[in-house]
């Protein structure tokens, strides 16, 4: 199977579990941010557990395709803050926008719009401001067991315990015990 | 028309969440993990390649090949936006509008307010998803899942300032379906 079509279909399971999950749904991710409305935090640790759990796996078995981010703390410090008033004022992000945009929401065509801008200015600014910013406090590409005497597995077990401590903290009150 | 509660989501948690993760596991044992950003880069570099090919060729970040080549991660996008198109459409859910639930129960139904907004709140996503090389899928949960230090700074601002910002713009809780 080409890159192409192998990108399509895992891009379509994604794009349909993000609506599905209820994730594409700017009224959920708020809901989550205003810290009123549970779902989407407890979606996406399921979907992290899972996610981490499954790549440790496939680790283990030699098959894990890694694409690890280069530390630059004080850009990922930056670019967190930058995307985190975006994401609180809009409910999108760029996955999720493109979703619902598909799904029928005008106004996530705007954000899909403004998100285009934002990445031209990126380009434009990059020599200048962003490209210095990433020489400060580099760590390279590195995984938490490779920089910390704690191994991988004690990782795993640590975000699994914390992970399900949430979902312990935010579990569904009241009667109705469904969602 | 407008909704007048938040709906639930068509998946309960653990389904969705499971659903998600698989898909990740998919993409990191066949493929490459996760991440939607760059491909915003790469389809305005499209652009400037039009325009003015030397400005791009000798630019320090979309000079490099990566982002002039169209593959994996290009077509990952537009299967996003096929999916999530065809899951709205067989739960009924496929919908023109203009606004959200949260938003009309703070600002009105208006919606330049929203689209204004919406605007904003894109470009600031794109603009510090580069910064951080990736944005809530490739680095929030890609880097989690390859347990990357880059999502931990990354994580704790993204939250924070998310946080801070819904509740400075969404005042007003609306009424959320159980």
């Amino acid at each position: 199977m080409s890159q192409q079509t192998l990108g399509f279909i895992i891009g379509a399971l994604f794009g349909a579990g993000l609506f599905w999950g209820g994730l594409a749904d700017p009224d959920k991710i708020i809901g989550m941010l205003r810290l009123k409305d549970f779902h989407a935090l407890r979606t996406i640790a399921v979907f992290i557990i899972v996610g981490m759990l499954g790549t440790w796996i496939l680790d283990l078995a030699g098959l894990a395709h890694y694409n690890v981010k280069p530390a630059f703390i004080l850009s990922m410090l930056i670019g967190g803050a930058l995307l985190g008033i975006g994401f609180g004022l809009t409910g999108y992000c760029p996955g999720t926008g493109l979703a619902c945009l598909a799904a029928g929401r005008i106004d996530a065509l705007i954000t899909v719009l403004g998100m285009f801008a934002g990445a031209l200015v990126f380009i434009l600014i990059y020599p200048s401001v962003a490209q210095p910013l990433e020489a400060i406090a580099n760590y390279g590409k590195v995984r938490l067991w490779e920089i910390t005497v704690i191994p991988q597995w004690l990782w795993v077990v640590g975000i699994v315990l914390i992970t399900t401590f949430l979902l312990i903290l935010t579990r569904p009150r009241g009667r109705k015990n469904s969602v | 028309m407008a909704e007048l509660s938040v709906r639930r989501a068509p998946l309960v948690w653990w389904a969705g969440g499971i659903f998600l993760g698989l898909v990740q596991v998919l993409a990191v044992g066949l493929a490459d993990p996760l991440g939607v950003s760059t491909q915003f880069v790469i389809a305005d570099t499209q652009v400037l390649g039009k325009i003015d090919n030397s400005y791009v060729q000798q630019h320090p970040l979309i000079g490099q090949e990566k982002y002039q080549k169209i593959g994996y991660g290009w077509w990952l996008d537009i299967g996003i936006l096929a999916g999530a198109f065809f899951a709205a459409l067989v739960t009924l859910r496929w919908r023109l509008r203009c606004s959200t639930v949260w938003w009309r129960a703070t600002h009105g139904p208006s919606v330049a307010g929203r689209f204004l907004a919406g605007f904003i709140g894109g470009f600031l996503v794109l603009l510090g998803a580069r910064f951080a090389h990736g944005c809530t899928s490739g680095q929030f949960a890609s880097g989690w899942a390859q347990l990357s230090l880059a999502a931990v700074p990354f994580t704790l601002t993204m939250l924070i300032f998310g946080i801070l910002t819904a509740f400075i713009t969404y005042r007003k809780v609306p009424q959320i379906e159980k």
